[in-house]
């Protein structure tokens, strides 16, 4: 037999979970590594729970006016709209219980927004306030589903020409491809043996760091990866990030951020942390994540350092680079803001 | 009164509303490749987490920050050894306790014969029984045998007849897939003289009490007197009713077993 190391799953000495000491305070939890570090605040929300409950935290973005977005699967409210200081400005959606995927999309001037719903099997663009602009159904076209069931969308990414890439990460995992009006144009991905696959594609992001050529980036979560592939769907490479379930691409500037859901190491144990890629996706620094090192170019499994997030499942950016931490499945904790560290 | 209550609404809603929490570090990782050995084993460490420390023991204790810092893959010889580690670092509270068991070869066993386990966990061929592989919690590994019946039957045949004081045997626990500890065990020997099998021990488990973390769980199981033979059979019996405080509560269990050691 091969031999290998295995990793230990950890034998954890659960008394100390059960017993809950008082918090103690303390000044600032920094977070990362580099010129990526960050300082923790884990009360940026000043939101009501009576008045704006949340369940999970699915995503967030920043609209052209400087608000925060939150979409989550609590129905009293799918749309939570923050200013950067954590104040409730207002609130929307009632209808999207799987609510899951939100991206923003400057449509000439006229900010629009594509929400995921994992549990109603559509992709629905709206303006940002909230009313429905057009209803994406099962892919039917693509003759890989029977039924809307069978189709799980996670995210969509929009080119500057309003094309729509959703990826069915929770479905077949296919990338399928519309133009901006909704007609059906092709798919790639899908589950298989080849590298072109994937294996939950939970997130996806268009990357114009390389003027010259734009591309696709595609979350292979299960594969702990992301993959690239050229805007008509041919692979490209993938970018092996061991350890780490990476939730969605997010590019701001040079840098890519992404929600690592879990570790490996550690499953259904809260083990979450958040990774940033450089421009030639190289993981620069991890946090609440071991240091990334990288051996002959190959990186060392990563895993959780310090538990200050459960569940992380999306990062936001915002115009003055700070960030915002949605969570999954973490007692319905409203996101953390983190301010960079100079 | 006014102006007493003014600094002690302040000081509240400071120190529930603005103060940031102080943080638990995560359990390092450990990794060895197996915790059973023929003569020694490697367990090492990794925490990538700058201004902390690994500390461990091996001598069963709670590791604190006067006890030895983790510098260089730790050689384990001595069967038996339990290693705890856990990290402290300023600025956050020290993280879990993380232990294992390693665990000597023992007696040399020729065969080993089991009823067959379910076709989902069929483990590694004849030899997962004894084949030094294993100790670790995953339910995933090939290691490990599953079953889902009421009683499990395992024959043991040594390399030659021979004093027998105890025999080990290692489950996993892992509640979340229903695999828990056994209730039951009882081994017996074939006494050569009265040529049938005679009851050389038996140990009853009571079921956890409430939920604990995956791990591998071993029972040692002494001879209740003298033994010598070249055979042993052992007869386990999976927990039948899962406790109450499990969403399974009162379905059978599935049971998880990769190693068996004579000594």
């Amino acid at each position: 037999m091969e031999r290998r190391n295995f990793l230990r799953n950890t034998s954890l000495a659960m008394a100390a979970l059960m017993i809950k000491p008082p918090i103690p305070m303390k000044e600032d939890t920094v977070l990362g590594q580099g010129n990526r570090r960050y300082k923790l605040d884990n009360h940026w929300s000043h939101a009501d729970v009576a008045k704006y409950p949340v369940n999970d935290c699915h995503e967030m973005i920043q609209d052209s006016k400087g608000r925060i977005l939150l979409l989550t699967n609590e129905t009293h409210n799918n749309v939570l709209i923050y200013d950067k200081k954590g104040k409730i400005l207002e609130s929307w959606g009632h209808e999207y219980p799987g609510a899951h995927g939100l991206t923003l999309f400057d449509e000439n001037g006229t900010e629009v927004l594509f929400i995921c719903d994992n549990s109603r099997h559509q992709v629905i663009k709206t303006t940002i306030d909230g009313r429905v602009l057009m209803t994406l159904d099962y892919p039917k076209e693509t003759g890989q589903y029977t039924k809307p069931e069978e189709y799980i969308p996670t995210e969509t990414a929009i080119t500057p020409t309003g094309d729509i890439y959703v990826a069915d990460g929770y479905g077949k995992d296919f990338v399928i491809h519309y133009d901006a009006s909704g007609r059906y144009l092709g798919y790639f991905g899908g589950r298989g043996p080849q590298e072109k696959h994937l294996l939950n594609a939970h997130g996806i992001c268009l990357d114009f760091r390389d003027n010259k050529q734009p591309n696709l980036i595609v979350t292979s979560r299960q594969q702990n990866a992301f993959k690239r592939y050229t805007l008509e769907g041919e692979y490209i490479n993938t970018i092996a990030l061991s350890g780490a379930w990476v939730c969605r691409p997010v590019i701001k500037g040079d840098y890519l951020y992404s929600a690592v859901l879990q570790t490996n190491s550690r499953q259904g144990d809260h083990s979450g942390f958040v990774t940033i890629l450089d421009k030639n996706y190289k993981v620069v620094s991890n946090l609440a994540g071991s240091v990334p090192n990288y051996v002959d170019g190959k990186l060392d499994e990563m895993y959780q350092t310090i538990k200050c997030f459960s569940y992380p499942h999306d990062v936001c950016i915002d115009d003055e680079e700070n960030l915002y931490i949605a969570q999954w499945n973490s007692g319905k904790v409203y996101p953390y803001k983190l301010s960079p560290v100079i | 009164m006014k102006k007493l209550l003014l600094p002690l609404l302040t000081s509240l809603l400071f120190n529930n509303g603005f103060g940031q929490q102080l943080f638990q570090l995560a359990p390092p990782m450990l990794q060895y490749h197996s915790a059973f050995f023929k003569d020694s084993e490697t367990a090492s460490l990794k925490f990538a987490q700058p201004g902390t420390k690994i500390y461990f023991t091996l001598n069963g204790a709670e590791p604190t920050q006067k006890d030895a810092v983790y510098r260089k893959p730790i050689d384990v010889k001595k069967s038996l050894t339990t290693l705890k580690v856990k990290v402290f670092g300023n600025g956050f509270l020290p993280s879990e306790t993380v232990q294992a068991t390693f665990i000597k070869d023992g007696l040399k066993i020729k065969s080993i014969e089991q009823s067959p386990p379910n076709e989902k966990y069929p483990g590694n061929g004849a030899t997962t029984l004894f084949d030094n592989e294993g100790g670790i919690a995953n339910m995933h590994s090939k290691n490990f045998l599953g079953y889902q019946q009421d009683s499990v039957e395992i024959n043991i045949t040594l390399d030659k007849k021979q004093p027998i004081h105890s025999v080990l045997l290692d489950f996993l626990r892992d509640e979340g897939s229903w695999i828990f500890p056994p209730q039951k065990i009882t081994i017996f020997y074939f006494d050569d003289a009265k040529n049938e099998f005679d009851i050389m021990n038996k140990k009853e488990i009571i079921a956890d009490t409430n939920a604990k973390a995956n791990a591998c769980v071993f029972e040692l199981i002494k001879a209740g007197a003298k033994v010598n033979s070249n055979r042993l059979k052992i007869i386990i019996q999976p927990l039948q009713s899962i406790p109450e405080w499990h969403p399974g509560k009162g379905k059978q269990a599935w049971l998880f077993i990769d190693e068996i050691k004579i000594y």
